[in-house]
This record gives structure tokens, sequence and C-alpha cells, in this order.
């Protein structure tokens, strides 16, 4: 009962501010109650309404909807404030508490535009405690996700389409926050090389920053896995996918969709040396079998399509060609150490059903070998 | 755009933040900043470098433009009100540019990102401006139209600035993305209509293609949703669309035909996989088209020119079934009714069309998916429409204040002349009152029309439209009616044109036998006086007032010489005592070209044609004749000139000496060159047997007419000459006019004797033939070569006194017959001989008329029968001291014949008779043949009639 009281109490003091300013104070209340040392279902409800009446605006103090969305100027003012909040948290793993909550899976989809934009902001400014805390938030959702996939697209629209040549905010993004531009690649590589999606290509402006990145840094591919998020006591980490096997999956398809090749010989030059980058990790964790079947079930797929058999016929095939070259490339490296996780008898099941390819029936024939023979893996 | 990048570029890094937290503390304060320049920069960088915030920098920039508007607003008011024009502020024309410079900056940048975010808001933010200051300063598009509206916004600087950006976003993505730019403007054009149409105006006039259909299917969405007539009215959204295509009209016109067009055969297309909403508004398409082109005449002038294109029966047909949903829009079937003709009556153009549309509906006999009865309404509805339409043009043409469409007719002239000839009656029966119509704003037209259906008329049916239509009040009869009314006009157009063509190539390119023929069935009706309406005698006056055209067609015409002859005959022109006075022209014309055609109708060889021509002559001619002395002298003159020596004396037998051999040198030069050398008297040169070493002249090869043809043109010119001379009202016992036969014999003298000397009447003695026989010889081969002139002579013999005056032609032929009979030597009667034969003939031929003419009285007229019996020095002695010597002492003149009590000429055979020495000879040489002459001798000497008191 008293619970009760306070928390109307407490509501009451907050309504008597203007909306932006109230934010603030919820803020402070809400992260004292999230980062209390016990917490308990009352104040994580108690957070969520403070949350959707005071910080999102989205319920007035009866619950319900709100009608006009709050105008953009104010929510620029929200973003201030919750850059701010979020940036002063010198503790980590409150801060990325305060963010998995406020931006929880049930309520995310709402809130996706202003998350968006404050991780937009933290990547202009920059903040690199904002940025682990999203990168935190993605991995904890899933980093291929389709809320990680929305916020990498608006991300993307913000600095590789509408500011294209702001100078370095991508390219320091790898060197700021390693860990969240891992998720952050996985998110993009899932958005591409989607056969009838309107953009399929990922733009030229992103294409050279990544390939930059994942040359610069070796390891960048890992990062997510190498840094143990700082979750709230009692939550489950949640593995990151790397974004190695979508990249692979750009660079595989790449010669079939798009001819300007110099680019991705780059980036496929630099996944190679991440992977043999890759520790050796008993068992092997960083790319899933599962990943590396769907490059060979698009392939299937666009061999498949009508359209695609004349250009294959006329001349294309020599880009077929390189792109089973560099998959089975990419597989022997991934193999070679031991960096494949799963069940590697669906993977070259499904490789056999591919076009005929040297390399690739090397590949093939030395698993078959090595598998009659006792699991040796150099 | 350089000093922004500069104004960027030195702004540190870590400043970001600090930049973002001025913005937001700025823009806080609910009073207006003071520094909006300032805080414009620090916008623009937060624009570039934190695209997050792009949203809330836009928000900002919609209060600077909207301030901006504002204060403008404010002047121009404040213009109103004192007259007096303050300078807007400075700081707003500052923010405004630098924005201006921004935005165009990153849309050429990169315009696939930027330009629909930048072109939505600039749009949004428009309709906004717009709509709040709707009101104000006198924008209000209630009062103001949309071209006032635009120019109003155009002149302010922030909204000038919105929609050159918002032009510069479509234009970027014209290519690649227009249609999420445009339904964005028409988005905010249906939230802020009708404040906002100058924008889609504007850019409509930039982009028409897409705006236009775009406008039009908004404008059909919203049209369909209306339920009564009462909505339809009062819809806003029908107003702006109207306003915008209509501004958009003046220079894409074929844009918005072509849009319109679309829309409609949409509406055409079947139905049954549409959704319910596009089905409404396919039911609503025509309605909605309808009422566009009500409201717009640009729009309706733009549609009506495809009228054909997209309007057919079929499609008539096809439009019916969905009438009962049209009717709603406009409140009842009458009021759709009306609004259609209304629409109608302003086409500009297209009428022909339209008009052939309800012709065809009106006349359906098979249409597809049409039963009967569908059929049937819609023959009466088309007839009924029709008729409603031809009154309301009527009705205008009346009250002075002509329709639109009137004018389209009027550039059509032509199909609707083709219109009049229609077997169909509806049809020629509309055309002819559009013809009326036009024509009374228009008499040219009118007259146009009429001469067109002279010309072409083929049935009484299409011809008894000329009567309609000119006897029709609604004709201005004071038109005109100094020339003799309109049909005068259409005549002497006819005319005109004809004798400009004729005299030009000389051959007929444009057949006008139907107009002859036409012309005259008018005229025949007009004569018949059963037709009451013709009563006015418009074709008689036409005919008068073209007289002088009339004829000189007539003269130069060879095709159509018989039915102008017949129109000619009908006008029964000249007529003494009637109150139209023919000018002399025309007389002397219209002789000449009876004249003509007479010799014409000679010459064809048809006998009907031929008979009626000549009995049209002649009652041309008589009319003439007795109307005017001058046509007489002509006529006489012209006929006996042509029938004698010109080419047409073939025609009457003659022998035509005019033909030479090229080869055969002239005599006339032959003989100058003997001149040289031989001095002989002026007359002997013709004289001349042949050229020596050619041998003897050749005998001329005769032109051989058949005898009967030429018995009959001989006739027939005779008895034109008769109706010549005839006289004005019949006489009991004569019709020929003395003076007129004494002319005629006077004027064969003047055409016949070469010679001027030695005309007179009296005969001289025999001896003085000698100076005179050159001059006769000359007669004489006239004579020869031209038979006709006997046939003259006798017919002037009849009508006694005249051939007295022809007196010098007998006595040359009498001087040369003794002459050739004293040169012959002695001969017995030998008719074998050729020479002899004709020798005789003529004498007998001679003599003959003489005692036709009662030059020579009983015994001496019987001469000619004793003649063939005798030798030649008895014809001789006969010819020489009987006749010739009676002829010297008893003058041929007048004086001899006494006239009785009915005016006839004539000479008592009984009391004439010559005293006996000039019968002597011819007693004698009787007797000495007695055996062969007795019955004859008995007759002239000894049974003598005698008067019962003698």
């Amino acid at each position: 009962m008293s619970g009760s009281s306070s928390e109307v109490n407490l509501k009451q003091t907050l309504r008597k501010l203007e909306y932006p300013l109230c934010a603030q104070e919820a803020l402070k209340k809400i992260a004292e109650l999230l980062c209390a040392r016990v917490t308990n279902i009352k104040s994580m409800d108690l957070s969520l309404d403070l949350m959707a009446e005071f910080i999102f605006y989205e319920l007035d103090r009866r619950g319900n909807k709100r009608c006009p969305a709050m105008s953009s100027l104010v929510e620029l003012q929200l973003l201030q404030i919750l850059y701010e909040f979020l940036n002063n948290i010198p503790n980590e793993a409150s801060r990325n508490t305060l963010f998995l909550n406020l931006f929880s899976p049930i309520t995310v989809n709402n809130r996706l535009g202003v998350l968006s934009k404050l991780v937009s902001l933290a990547i202009g400014i920059p903040s690199r405690s904002i940025l682990i805390a999203a990168s935190t938030w993605m991995q904890q959702l899933g980093n291929t996700s389709p809320s990680s996939c929305k916020l990498a697209e608006a991300l993307v629209f913000d600095y590789a389409h509408l500011t294209p040549n702001t100078d370095d905010k991508l390219k320091n993004l790898s060197e700021v926050a390693p860990e969240f531009t891992a998720n952050f690649l996985t998110a993009i590589a899932e958005n591409y090389f989607i056969p009838n999606k309107e953009s399929m290509l990922p733009p030229d402006v992103l294409l050279k920053c990544i390939s930059d990145w994942v040359t610069d840094n070796s390891k960048l591919c890992i990062s997510a896995q190498q840094r143990q998020a700082l979750l709230p006591p009692g939550a489950i980490a949640m593995e990151a996918t790397t974004p190695i096997a979508g990249l692979l999956r750009w660079c595989v398809l790449a010669p079939l969709y798009q001819h300007e090749q110099q680019i991705y010989s780059k980036l496929y030059l630099a996944l190679l040396n991440s992977i043999m980058e890759i520790p050796r990790v008993n068992p092997p964790r960083a790319i899933n079998v599962q990943h590396l079947t769907v490059i060979i079930q698009q392939l299937l797929q666009y061999l498949q399509d009508p359209k695609n058999k004349e250009l294959l016929a006329s001349g294309t095939n020599a880009m077929l060609q390189l792109a089973l070259d560099r998959f089975g490339q990419a597989i022997q490296v991934a193999l070679s150490v031991n960096a494949v996780y799963g069940h590697l008898d669906e993977l070259f099941n499904g490789l056999n059903h591919l076009p005929n390819n040297r390399l690739l029936n090397i590949v093939i024939k030395r698993y078959n070998d090595s598998k009659g023979g006792p699991i040796l893996i150099v | 755009m350089i000093s922004q990048t500069t104004v960027v570029r030195n702004l540190p890094q870590h400043n970001l933040l600090d930049e973002l937290k001025i913005f937001i503390n700025e823009t806080r304060n609910k009073q207006d900043s003071k520094n909006h320049v300032e805080l414009t920069k620090t916008a623009l960088l937060l624009l570039r470098k934190l695209p997050a915030c792009r949203s809330a920098v836009f928000e900002y920039f919609c209060k600077v433009f909207d301030v901006a508007a504002n204060h403008y607003i404010e002047t121009i008011e404040t213009e109103i009100n004192t007259g007096r024009l303050p300078s807007p502020p400075e700081s707003d024309e500052l923010t405004i540019s630098d924005i201006h410079l921004a935005l165009n900056a990153l849309i050429l940048e990169n315009s696939m990102s930027w330009a629909p975010t930048i072109s939505s808001w600039s749009l949004e933010l428009l309709g906004e401006i717009s709509t709040k200051y709707s009101g104000r300063a006198h924008i209000s598009t209630i009062f103001l139209d949309l071209n006032e509206t635009l120019q109003l916004w155009m002149a302010c600087r922030a909204t000038r600035t919105l929609v050159d950006i918002n032009t510069k976003c479509l234009s970027s993505l014209i290519h690649s993305n227009t249609e999420a730019c445009i339904s964005a403007l028409l988005d905010t054009s249906v939230n802020h209509s009708p404040n906002f149409d100058w924008v889609v105006a504007h850019v409509g006039s930039c982009f028409p293609n897409t705006v236009i259909t775009r406008v039009l299917s908004v404008g059909l969405k919203d049209f369909s949703q209306n339920r009564s007539y009462d909505q339809v009215q009062s819809s806003p959204k029908l107003k702006s669309v109207v306003g915008i295509l209509g501004h958009l009209a003046g220079s894409h016109s074929k844009d918005i035909r072509q849009a319109i067009i679309e829309q409609f055969l949409w509406s055409l297309k079947d139905t049954f996989n549409d959704s319910e909403l596009n089905r409404l508004q396919k039911k609503a398409s025509v309605p909605y088209i309808l009422q566009l082109a009500y409201l717009s005449p640009t729009l309706l002038s733009s549609i009506s020119n495809e009228t054909k294109n997209i309007l057919s029966v079929e499609i008539i047909g096809k439009l019916c079934h969905h009438i009962e949903d049209w009717i709603k829009y406009f409140g009842t079937p009458e009021a759709l009714e009306n609004h259609v003709i209304s629409l109608i009556l302003k086409c500009q153009s297209g009428g022909i069309e339209i008009l052939n549309l309800i012709l065809n509906c009106a006349q359906i006999t098979k249409l597809k998916g049409c039963n009967d009865s569908l059929k049937t309404d819609i023959r009466e509805k088309a007839t009924e429409m029709l008729e409603n339409f031809l009154q309301e043009l009527e009705d205008s043409v009346r009250c002075g204040k002509p329709v639109e469409i009137l004018s389209s007719y009027a550039k059509n002239v032509r199909d609707i002349n083709e219109m009049l000839l229609d077997s169909n009656k509806i049809i020629s029966s509309t055309a002819s009152r559009l013809i009326l119509y036009l024509g009374h704003l228009n008499p040219a037209a009118l007259v146009r029309s009429i001469t067109y259906l002279l010309e072409y008329a083929k049935t009484s049916e299409q011809l008894s439209l000329v009567v309609k239509i000119l006897t029709n009040e609604l004709v201005d009869k004071s038109m005109y009616s100094d020339k003799g009314g309109h049909f005068s006009v259409v005549l002497e157009q006819i005319l005109s044109r004809y004798i400009q063509k004729y005299s030009q190539s000389n051959e007929e390119t444009h057949d006008l036998s139907q107009m002859w023929s036409n012309l005259l069935t008018l005229l025949e009706w007009e004569k018949s006086g059963k037709v009451s309406i013709m009563n006015s005698c418009i074709v008689s006056r036409a005919l008068e007032e073209n007289f002088i055209n009339l004829t000189s067609v007539f003269s130069s015409e060879v095709h159509h010489s018989h039915i102008i002859a017949e129109i000619l005959d009908k006008t029964e022109i000249p007529q003494p005592n009637t109150p139209y006075n023919s000018p002399i022209r025309f007389i002397l014309n219209l002789t000449q070209s009876a004249v003509n055609y007479f010799f014409i109708c000679c010459a064809s060889e048809g006998t009907v044609t031929k008979v009626q021509g000549c009995k049209k002559a002649c009652s041309i001619l008589k009319r003439l004749c007795i109307f005017s002395k001058v046509a007489k002298v002509l006529a006489l003159r012209e006929l006996l000139e042509r029938a004698l020596f010109r080419s047409d004396n073939v025609l009457f037998g003659a022998k035509n000496s005019v033909v030479h051999d090229i080869s055969e040198k002239l005599l006339l030069k032959q003989n100058k060159k003997i001149n040289k050398c031989i001095p002989l008297t002026k007359h002997s040169t013709v004289f001349n047997g042949g050229v020596i070493g050619s041998g003897k002249r050749k005998a001329f090869v005769e032109d051989n007419l058949p005898a009967e043809v030429v018995a009959s043109n001989t006739a027939e010119l005779i008895s034109i000459l008769r109706a010549c001379c005839s006289l004005p009202e019949e006489d009991k016992y004569s019709d020929i006019s003395l003076d007129s036969m004494t002319l005629l014999s006077l004027l064969l003298v003047q055409f016949v004797s070469p010679d001027v000397m030695y005309n007179g009447l009296p005969w001289p003695e025999e001896e003085f033939c000698k100076v005179t026989i050159e001059r006769d010889l000359f007669i004489r081969r006239i004579f020869t070569s031209t038979p006709l002139l006997w046939d003259l002579l006798s017919f002037v013999a009849v009508c006694r006194p005249a051939l007295c005056y022809c007196s010098v032609l007998i006595r040359a032929l009498t001087a040369t017959l003794i002459h050739q009979w004293k040169s012959i030597g002695d001969q017995s009667p030998n008719l074998d001989n050729k020479n002899y034969k004709l020798l005789l003939e003529t004498t007998i031929k001679v003599i003959d008329v003489m005692a036709l003419g009662q030059l020579l009285p009983p015994p001496l007229c019987y001469v000619r029968d004793v003649l063939p019996s005798l030798r030649s020095f008895e014809i001789v002695d006969i010819l020489r001291d009987c006749i010739w010597c009676y002829m010297r002492d008893h003058i041929p003149s007048p004086a001899l014949f006494s006239c009785d009590p009915n005016g006839v000429h004539w000479r008592d055979p009984i009391t004439a008779r010559p005293p006996e020495r000039y019968t002597n000879t011819l007693r004698i040489i009787m007797q000495r043949n007695i055996e062969s002459l007795g019955h004859l001798y008995s007759q002239m000497f000894i049974n003598i009639p005698k008067h019962d008191h003698v």
C-alpha cells in the first residue's frame, strides 16, 4: 500500500514538471529502481510505467495513448537528455541494464525511432559508452533479429546515405567501439544481397568502409565474442553472431550480381585474414554451419531462376566459377582453423549440389577422405 | 554553399554536443529568438553532422519560414492599410537564403537520399503556410483566382524558396522516384485544399504529365463520393481540380486532353475485377468529366476537339447502361440533359463531330449488346436532344447572342454543306437549319451554302431546300436587296467564277450541268405558280440581276447552251411593258448569243435538240426583235452574215471557198506581181485561170452535207428570220413586218453586192451591163457558191414588195445569164450537158423568184415553163427582149404594188399585164415551137383571165 502511494507521489511530483524535464527526473528514478540490489516485479512495473509516461511520452496520466506524438524538437530534447544521462552513468552494468530496459524486446518496436536516433547521435558525437550499451542490446536481442536489422538500416541511412562524406565518423567507429561495430556488421550483412529486394546491393560508401574496417582490424569480426558484455545480475548473456558468414555471403554472391569486383576482392581477402586470426577454441564458435548453408541455398536459388540461365550461358560462367572458388576457399580456410561449428555433413551435402568446380571438388574430397580416417584437422 | 562548408569546417569536432545543446536551448525558448541567423547556422551544421537531428532541424526551419511568411503578409497588409510598403526584416532574407543554399547543396550532392525528405517537408510546410494565411492580405481562394494567389505567393521570399527547393527535389527525382514526390504533393493538396492549389499548379507546370494525371484521379476519387447534386455543387475539391487544370491548360492542354481521355477510356473498361471503390469511380468518371468541362471552358475545348476519337455510337451504347448512376450527380435526368446540351453549345470546336454523333444515334439500327427497346430509347432521346439543341441554337441566334458552337460550325461549313445533300431527311433538314443560323450571322456563308446546294443538288428534295432556306424568316431579306436578294448573289458568284475559269483555261474544270438544270427546275417551279412560297419571284429576280453574266456565259458556253437557252427562254425577258428595264448591253449580248446558239443548234446532230433549240432561239430572238429595233438589226445582220459568209455557211449548202491549199499562192499576191508589168483595169485581176506550170486551178472540194440536212437547216434559218421580222401582235393575214423585210432585203444587197454604185432599183439599158459585168459575175458567183441565197430571195419575194430592194441582185443574175446564154452559141436543149442544165436551172430559178415577187406579171411569169424547150438563142431573145426590157421600163419599186385593206401588198395580174411589145418576141418564139408549147401558149396568150368589167 505504502509502495503504491509512493508510486502515486512520485508520478505526481514528476507530473508537475514540464515534459522533457520530467524525463530527466524519471530517468534518475528508473535507474535507481533497476539498479537496486534487490529488484522486484513491482519496481519493474513502475519503471515501465514511468518510461511510457514520462520518457517516451506514450501514455497520459490515465494510461490512454497520447494522440499527437511529440514534435521533433521535443524529441531532440529527449534524445539529448537520454544521451547525457546514459553517457554519464559510470557503471557499465547499470548503463546496459537501463538501456536494455528502455528498449526492451516488448517495447522496442514503438521506440525504435528514438533508439535509432540515440545511437546515431552516439556515433556522430561520439560516445563509446552508449555504443557499448547498444552493442549489448543488439547482442541480447540477437544481432540478426529484425530490431537489430532495422537499427542497422536506420544508421546506414543516416551515415551512408544522408551524410556519406561526414569525415571519418563511420571509419572511426571500429576504433571507438569494435564490439558495437562487429554486431552492427552482422546486422548489416543480413540487410543486403537479398534477392528481389529493392536495394539489394550495399551502398558503395558503406562497402568501402566495411572493407577498410575488416582489413585494418582482422580481429574486428570476433571482437563482440571477445569481450563479455556486462549484464544485470541474473541475466543470461547471449552469444554474439560474427559477421564472417554474412560478409562471406556478400563476397560469394557479388560476382553473380555485380561486376565491380575490386572492393569485394579486398573485403574477401580481409575476411580470409580475419578467419585465419580466429583463435582456436574448442568447441569452435566463430562460424555456424547454418549460416554457411544459407549461401548454398542462395546460390542454388540463383541458378534455378530461369532468367539467370541465359546469363550464365553467355559468359557469366566465369563469374560463377569465381563465386564457387571463393566459397570453397573460405570453407577450407575456416575448416583449417577449426572455426566452424554445427553439422558439417549437412554443409558438404549441400556443396555436392552446386555446379562443378575444381577447388570445391578438392575441398569436398578432402573432407570425405578425412571423414573416412581419424578426424584430423591440420 | 562555400560559406556553409567553411563554417562547418571551422568548428572543432568535440563541439558537436555543445552545438546540439545550444540548438536545443535556443529552440526551447517559446518567444522568437533574436538570433535566427546564428541559430540557423547551428541547425545547418547539425543537419550535416548529425543526421539524427534532421527532423528537429526541419521543424525549426518551419518556424523560420513561417515567421518570414508572416512578416511578408504583415507588410502587405500594412501596405494595403497605409499605402506604404515597409521593408521586410533583413534577417529573414539572410536565414532563408542560407537555408536555401544549404538544402540546394544537399540535393545536388545526394539527391536520392535527401530529395524525398526535403520534398515532403517543403510541401507540408507550404501547405501549412498557405492555409494559415489564406484569409489574410486578400489571399483568399474564394475571391481570388488561382493565378493571383500564385503571383502573391511567388512574390514572397519564403514560399518562393520553398517552391524552388521542392521543384529541385522533384526534378532530381523525375526519373527514379517521382511517384513518391507527387503523391506527397497531392496528399498535402488534399489536406490543405484549396489554399494549396497554387503550389500544385506551379509544380504541375514543371511536371505536367504526372501532376495532371494524379490531379484528375484525386478529383475523381472525391467526386465519386458525392451523393447528390448539391454536394457536387459545393465540392471545393472539384473547384481545386478545375483551378489547377485550368492553370495548366494554357501550356499543357495536350497533356490534359490525353489524361482526360485516358481516364474516360479507363472508365469504359470492364469492371469484373475491380474493387468497390474503383467501380464507383468508373461510374462517376463521365459525370466528373462533364462537370469539369462545365466549370472550365479551356478543358471543354480540349475535350471537344477529341470527340471524334473518344465517342462513337458503340460507346454511347455502352454508356447507356450507366446513366442511372449518373443522374444523382445532376439531380434529375432533365438536368443531365440540359447540362449536356449547354456543354455542347459551348464547344468551340468539334461541333460537327458532336452533331454527327447525335444524328447517328438518332438513326441507330444496329448496336451490339443492346436490345430493341434500348435502341428505341436511344433514337428517341437523340432526336429529342437534337431538337432541343437546334432550338437553343435558334434562340441564341434570334437574341443576337450566338453560342460558341456556331463558330465551330462556321469553320466546318463544307461538311454541313455535304450534309445538306444527304439522302436522309433528318440530316439534311438539320443541316439546313444550321445553315440558316449561320447565314443569319454571316450572309456570305449562307450564299456559299446555297451555291453549293445549287451546284450539287440531285433530287427535287435537295433542291427544295434552297427555296426553304431562302424563304425562311430568319434570312434577312434586306441584306443584298440592292443586288436582287441572296439568290441573285449566289448566281452572281457562280457565274463570275465560271466566267473567270472559262476564260482562263477555256475548258470546264467544274461540271455545272447540275447547276443549270437545277436553276431551270427552280425557274419552272416559280413560273408554274404552284409553289406559293416562291411568289416573291426570287429566281426571276436573281436571273434578271445576272442577265449580263448569264448572256456572256451563254455566248461562250458550249456544253450547256441548250439548258441555258431554255432558262433564258423561260424567263420571257425582255417583255415590253414590264417594270424591268433591260439594259441595252444585255439586249445586244443576248441577241448575239442567241444567234450564236442558233448556229450551234443547226450544227448539232440530234434532231430533237436541234429542233427544240431552234425553236428556243426563235422565241428568244422574236421577243428581242419585238422589244428593240437595235436587236432586230443586229440579229438579222448576224444571222445573214454568218449563214452566208462565215464557216457556218456550210450548214446551208455553201461550197466553202475560203479553204485554200497552203501551197497555193494567194491570188492577190500573184496579181500584184503581174500588176507591175501589165497595167490592167482594177477589176480584171479577179480572173485567173491558174498558175502557169501548175495547171488549171483545181475545182473546190465540196463539203457535202446531206441535202435533207441542208434543207432543214435552211428551213430553220428562214423561220428564225421570220421570227426576227415578226410583228408585235399577230395580224390576221400576216405576222411579218414589212419594214423588217425591207431591212432584210437591203441587208442582202449590202452583203451580196460588192459595189455601192449602181445598186439602185432601176434596170439600165442592156448595153450598160458591160460596165457592171464584173460586179454581176461576182454576185452570180456568190449565188452559185451559196445556194442559200436563192431561198432567202424566195423568202423575201414572198413578202411583197420587199424583193424590189433586191433588184440589183436579180438584175446582175439576169445580166450574167444573158451573157452566158449568148456565149454558148446555138445549142438545142441538151440536158445531158451539165453546164447547160445548170444554166437552165439557174435561169428558171431567177424567173421563179421574180414571178414569186410579182415583178413579172403574166404571161412573163410563165416563161420558166417555156425555156426548157427552146434553143439557146431563143432564150437569149426572150431574156433580153421580154424580161430585161420589161424590167427596164417598169422599175421594180414598191410603187408598183397596191395595198389592200388588210395591209397585203400585191399587183393585180390582170391589170398589170405588160404591153404587147414586151411579149411579142415570146409569142413569136412560142408560135415557132408551137408543137411542143401549144398548151402553154393557150394558157399564156389566149385564155387570159379578165376582170369582169373589162
